[in-house]
């Protein structure tokens, strides 16, 4: 288990989580799926994990909160931010507040394994990902 | 006026058109007010100067001939008068004559010459005796005086007769005492003829008086009456214009339709009113599809995002679908499938809901739900609101009754206020929607509070005003609270204000249900 790379997926869309949690699984995440976020910050309470991917815009807390309240209690975590196409300067704040990347919707799910290979290599783990051409 | 326009034996042909009524832009009403305006009779203000005038004159003219027939009756009875006096003179002058004669014995042929004279001017003016006296009593008369002449010529006989001395006493004493009785008779006669001629002239000249009195009395009356009716007739009907250029300036564009069984001078004004309402309600509709779009470029950017997640949704399901095809089974694929076709169809009402809003329709008048007009309100602008980090709270009241309008612009309006106060709104405030029964109940109302910034009081009577804005350059028209209150007058409602510095707004929209069978006044 120490050697799989531990994610915690925060969006309020049910499909979101539905699609990305076999899609990350199968490059050799272990994924644990939120819809709401005082549930998923709860959890993050609990456990370490490796990455948390969050949606930026919820009804109530919005991933800035998320990101804060993930950097404050676990510094080593990266925190990857999904926004909206019109939000490019919320998701700077996000950068600016320490997230380690960002992705806009909509995304294909390469993108975001992409962007999680990017992160498990600083985190000097590996995933099994390998962009298609 | 709009029930004629609407039935469906309207000549004017627009049949089809029935049972659709326009907010804006109602070219049928305003031509049916100007057939209405022109098919009465005219009589304008300058026909009423112009007969007034004519009739003093025609007045004038008739009391001068009655003055001048008056005049001549008056100079006649002088005449007359003049003769009477004469031939009272001449009937006395042979009386003294005839008195001296049986007194000293002196000679009669003067007495003679005066009876001759008075009897020949009775003779020539008979005419005028026999009207005054009567035919009858003329003769009389004049018979008296022959027979005078007479009774003198027999004295004048008997004193040829005898030259010297008295002739015989007798038959003079008899002679004597006719002659008296007649000449006394015609003295009588003729002085009773000037005291009647006499009365006659002050009736004539007490007459002339009174038409004089009378006349200027008439005169004064009709012009006072005229000049009173003309006086009403033109400062009515300037109060009325100032009443219908208020009104209109209020918003309320109903045309101006005819209030009077003639038309005049101010009808050509009336017209030209209706022509200028006309002008305005189609820029006003202008102005508020201006409005509209820039509402719609705000919520773009709001839509545009929310787009994205139901594209996200497609886009990975669509992606996972051809990476796991072969793993899949058909019941996955199917879930999958019914994903992106739940998602397609999410899509789709995100757009449409902004494109319905959008879409520069013919507007028509319908029996809205208040409710259900207010949730698609807020659906399209959800996303800005969330945007914006503030909470919009809806309560609505069950079964509110019916309200009759043009739905997209009362959208408009909601849309409006509820924008407004986002933007006043700082973050994590809430502005709260509410639908309420009406204090009268032929009313609702429907409240937009904010709880931010509130309007400074020496503002608030121009916040209404068009182009009006306190947002920053580029970020506000100033059109959207004056379009909105030309939309909810339309509607016959009215927009209340309350507000109280750093603590918030309410904006209340007062609208009136639908009736039947009465319908709202909508023009």
């Amino acid at each position: 288990m120490a050697d799989k790379l531990s994610i915690l997926l925060l969006d309020d869309e049910p499909i979101v989580g539905r699609r990305l949690k076999p899609a990350l699984t199968k490059i050799g995440c272990d994924v644990e799926v939120f819809e709401n976020p005082v549930e998923a910050v709860a959890r993050i309470d609990e456990k370490e994990f490796d990455i948390v991917v969050t949606d930026i815009r919820m009804d109530e807390m919005d991933g800035i909160q998320v990101l804060e309240h993930v950097r404050k209690k676990w510094p080593r975590t990266k925190v990857i931010m999904i926004t909206g196409y019109a939000m490019m300067s919320l998701a700077r704040e996000a950068m600016e507040r320490g997230a380690f990347d960002f992705i806009a919707k909509p995304f294909k799910p390469d993108d975001l394994r992409q962007m999680i290979a990017n992160a498990a290599r600083e985190l000097g783990s590996t995933v099994d990902f390998t962009p298609a051409q | 006026m709009v029930n004629q326009t609407d039935s469906p034996e309207d000549p004017s042909g627009t049949g089809q058109k029935s049972g659709i009524r326009h907010i804006y832009g109602n070219l049928e009403i305003i031509q049916e007010a100007r057939r209405a305006l022109l098919s009465r009779k005219r009589f304008s203000v300058r026909n009423q100067i112009y007969s007034a005038y004519l009739l003093v004159f025609l007045f004038a003219v008739g009391v001068a001939v009655v003055l001048i027939l008056d005049i001549e009756q008056v100079e006649n009875r002088l005449e007359f008068l003049e003769f009477a006096n004469e031939f009272t003179s001449e009937v006395q002058q042979a009386r003294r004559f005839e008195k001296n004669f049986f007194l000293y014995g002196t000679n009669i042929e003067d007495a003679i010459e005066n009876i001759h004279m008075a009897e020949s001017i009775f003779e020539l003016n008979a005419d005028q005796f026999s009207k005054i006296l009567g035919a009858s009593l003329q003769q009389s008369i004049s018979k008296k005086i022959s027979a005078y002449g007479q009774l003198l010529d027999q004295l004048d006989d008997i004193k040829r007769r005898n030259p010297e001395g008295m002739p015989d006493s007798r038959e003079l004493s008899q002679i004597e005492s006719e002659i008296r009785v007649y000449g006394k008779s015609i003295l009588t006669s003729a002085q009773g003829l000037i005291k009647m001629e006499r009365n006659a002239l002050r009736e004539t000249l007490d007459r002339s008086r009174m038409i004089h009195i009378i006349s200027l009395i008439v005169l004064l009356l009709f012009l006072a009456v005229n000049a009173y009716l003309l006086v009403i007739r033109i400062y009515s009907t300037l109060k009325r214009f100032s009443r219908y250029a208020q009104r209109i300036a209020a918003g309320d564009f109903t045309p101006i339709t005819p209030r009077r069984r003639y038309r005049d001078e101010f009808t050509e004004l009336a017209l030209a009113f209706n022509e200028m309402i006309k002008e305005i309600d189609n820029r006003e509709a202008a102005l508020i599809q201006t409005h509209k779009m820039r509402a719609v470029g705000t919520l773009t950017a709001g839509v545009a995002h929310e787009l994205n997640n139901p594209l996200n949704n497609i886009m990975l399901t669509v992606h996972m679908l051809i990476e796991d095809y072969k793993a899949l089974s058909d019941e996955e694929r199917l879930e999958m499938l019914d994903d992106v076709a739940a998602e397609t169809g999410r899509s789709k009402k995100i757009i449409s809901n902004l494109l319905d809003f959008a879409r520069e329709s013919a507007s028509k008048i319908e029996t809205l739900d208040l409710n259900q007009l207010l949730k698609d309100t807020i659906s399209l602008v959800e996303n800005q609101i969330r945007f914006s980090g503030i909470k919009i709270e809806l309560q609505l009241t069950e079964h509110l009754p019916h309200i009759h309008g043009d739905g997209q612009k009362l959208q408009q309006v909601f849309l409006n206020l509820i924008l407004n106060a986002v933007d006043a709104s700082s973050k994590g405030n809430k502005v709260q929607v509410l639908a309420l029964p009406g204090d009268q109940p032929e009313f609702v109302k429907i409240k937009v509070i904010d709880y931010g910034s509130g309007i400074p009081s020496h503002i608030k009577s121009s916040i209404f005003d068009p182009f009006f804005t306190t947002k920053a350059k580029g970020k506000g028209t100033g059109l959207g609270l004056s379009v909105s209150q030309g939309i909810v007058a339309k509607h016959g409602g009215q927009i209340e204000v309350n507000s109280e510095v750093n603590s918030g707004s309410t904006f209340t929209v007062i609208l009136p249900v639908t009736t039947f069978p009465r319908d709202i006044p909508i023009l």
